[in-house]
């Protein structure tokens, strides 16, 4: 039994609180994945299974993440194994929730990387750095001479690592000012900056005149994306990459959304802001990322080209394909700069919610300062990211995206559903998750939450688990679907084995904790008594 | 762009700006 005054920390305003989430959710995927996906899985047809994954999926999960963040908040618990063990009483709960500690980290380290990618080309834009590199090749040629992929020598690492370094250290100083001084004033400036530059963007692409020799409209490409293509709808390939692109857009499965809703109040509404939230987030990934990258490169490319740069990956088409783009068009240079700032705002958005359950986490159990806790997570960041600096050619990134950032997602969401709606039982979900709430749900969503949703995602998490999974952990193939080259096989064991060693060291951490401040499982924790924010 | 295709946009636009207005007009009341 235990209270944690200390750790008390609220949001601001409701509005703060909806863009700091939807600055979680909102990510690189709504504007490289989501058209990839679409374009290259039946076009009208997967927006079809994309929305009834949307709302069988997408949005219950979001109640439920919110209603056990809440729920674990009543408690002062912002990280998962205090929230597992706040739900299931019983021993083991919080090392299962272990995972929600691990996720957030691993994910946190390569995705501030890539970000640092998105920062750096912001930077190479305005400057007009890679003009003059005009075929999808070159920019693909130039990407691999930034990241030092070829030559991976202290000479050619310097620059991708002085990025990194900067773009950690703005997350840490955004994590150590707090959750209302820092998360939700960086969503608070971020968000309009993003949503303003992604609707200059699009507005752009959809007025680009024909090229000659190509013929092809921006008209053409949102053709490309939306053209019904009805046999779709029979392949369960096109619902599970729906249901795939909804799991991954709103940042389930990791901690994230939880840690965000543990800083609310008992009557906080959580039903009609996280609604908000993921309906901020479809006006992102649908309107605006479906309306930038894929039509603009089908007005350069024609549409063979884009079917060729949809099927080569989404890195190609934002880091390849948009800059050659850029430089056909007047202020290109701006248009650039603004490309590759929505895209790191989108980016850091998300990585400072993947600091928040790990800060949590310390702060709550070991009283911790939080500039101590953030200073110390940088330190780790900043050493784990030297390793996917120094090794990212030979596939070091690609298994943490992989066992973290897909594999890991899926599994968590699966336990979360699982202890929530069937251990803690569907009548204290339901009710939970209707405290304080601004709308009645239909009781028939009681029926989606305990059974649809969880059958959605075990059947996802079965289906990438044979498909996926297995080959990739035997080494059949690799995440890209490629043979592991030979030279990459001692990385992949190191990158697995370091992933593994974090949850071992997690895992001592949660046991140390328990112990230290004498929680008992069963009886479960005190609540403490919580702010109700007047401003909501 | 061949009417199917607009179709499919256009319902899918509209249904996430719906969506949108519709929880934002009700917080917004709230606030």
């Amino acid at each position: 039994m235990n209270q944690q005054h200390s750790s008390h920390e609220a949001w601001g305003t409701r509005i703060g609180l909806i863009l700091a989430m939807a600055g979680n959710a909102v990510g690189l995927g709504n504007f490289l994945r989501f058209p990839t996906q679409a374009a290259n899985n039946g076009g009208g047809s997967f927006m079809i299974t994309y929305f009834i994954a949307l709302l069988l999926l997408g949005i219950p999960l979001m109640w439920i993440e919110w209603g056990i963040g809440r729920h674990a908040g009543a408690y002062r618990k912002g990280h998962v194994p205090g929230m597992f063990a706040t739900l299931w009483k019983h021993p083991a709960a919080k090392y299962v929730g272990v995972i929600g500690l691990v996720i957030p980290l691993v994910v946190l380290v390569y995705y501030t990387y890539i970000e640092s990618w998105t920062l750096a080309y912001t930077f190479f834009s305005i400057t007009k750095n890679y003009w003059g590199i005009t075929t999808q090749a070159g920019m693909s040629d130039y990407l691999s001479a930034y990241q030092g992929v070829n030559d991976p020598t202290l000479t050619h690492l310097g620059l991708p690592f002085l990025f990194f370094a900067i773009t950690l250290a703005i997350n840490i100083w955004v994590v150590s000012r707090g959750i209302s001084g820092g998360i939700e004033r960086l969503a608070r400036i971020g968000m309009p900056i993003l949503f303003l530059f992604a609707a200059v963007l699009a507005v752009v692409v959809l007025f680009l005149p024909a090229q000659p020799g190509i013929g092809t409209t921006a008209a053409d490409g949102l053709e490309f994306i939306y053209r019904p293509d009805f046999s779709g709808l029979g392949s369960a390939g096109v619902w599970l990459a729906s249901a795939g692109q909804i799991f991954f857009t709103l940042s389930v499965g990791m901690g994230t959304l939880q840690a965000y809703a543990s800083y609310l109040g008992k009557k906080d509404d959580i039903l009609l802001s996280g609604m908000a939230t993921a309906a901020t987030n479809e006006t992102a990934e649908v309107i605006l990322g479906g309306t930038i990258a894929i039509p603009a490169a089908v007005v350069f490319f024609g549409v063979t080209g884009a079917t060729q740069i949809a099927a080569s990956g989404s890195f190609n088409l934002g880091f390849a394909t948009m800059p050659v783009v850029f430089q056909q068009l007047p202020l290109g240079n701006v248009l650039g700069f603004m490309w590759f700032s929505l895209l790191f705002f989108a980016g850091i958005t998300s990585s400072v919610a993947m600091a928040t359950p790990i800060i949590a986490f310390f702060r709550e159990e070991f009283k911790i300062r939080r500039e101590t806790v953030a200073m110390a997570l940088g330190v780790v960041v900043l050493l784990f990211g030297c390793l996917h600096i120094r090794y990212l050619g030979q596939g070091f990134l690609d298994e943490w995206d992989y066992w973290g950032g897909t594999f890991g997602l899926s599994l968590f969401a699966v336990v979360e559903v699982v202890i929530f709606m069937w251990i803690f039982s569907p009548e204290r979900a339901w009710n939970s998750i209707h405290q304080g709430a601004d709308i009645q749900l239909p009781r028939f969503v009681k029926f989606v939450m305990t059974f649809v949703t969880p059958a959605y995602l075990i059947v996802l998490f079965l289906w990438w688990g044979y498909s996926e999974a297995w080959p990739i952990l035997t080494m059949a193939q690799n995440p890209e679907g490629e043979p592991y080259a030979l030279d990459a096989i001692p990385v992949v064991m190191w990158s697995r084995a370091i992933m593994l060693g974090m949850a071992g060291v997690f895992a001592f951490f949660v046991w140390l904790a328990w112990k230290r401040n004498g929680y008992d499982d069963r009886a479960g924790f005190e609540e403490v008594n919580v702010h109700t924010s007047s401003k909501f | 762009m061949a009417l199917p295709s607009l179709v499919f946009m256009l319902g899918s636009w509209a249904f996430v700006l719906s969506l949108t207005a519709w929880s934002f007009r009700r917080v917004l009341k709230k606030h």
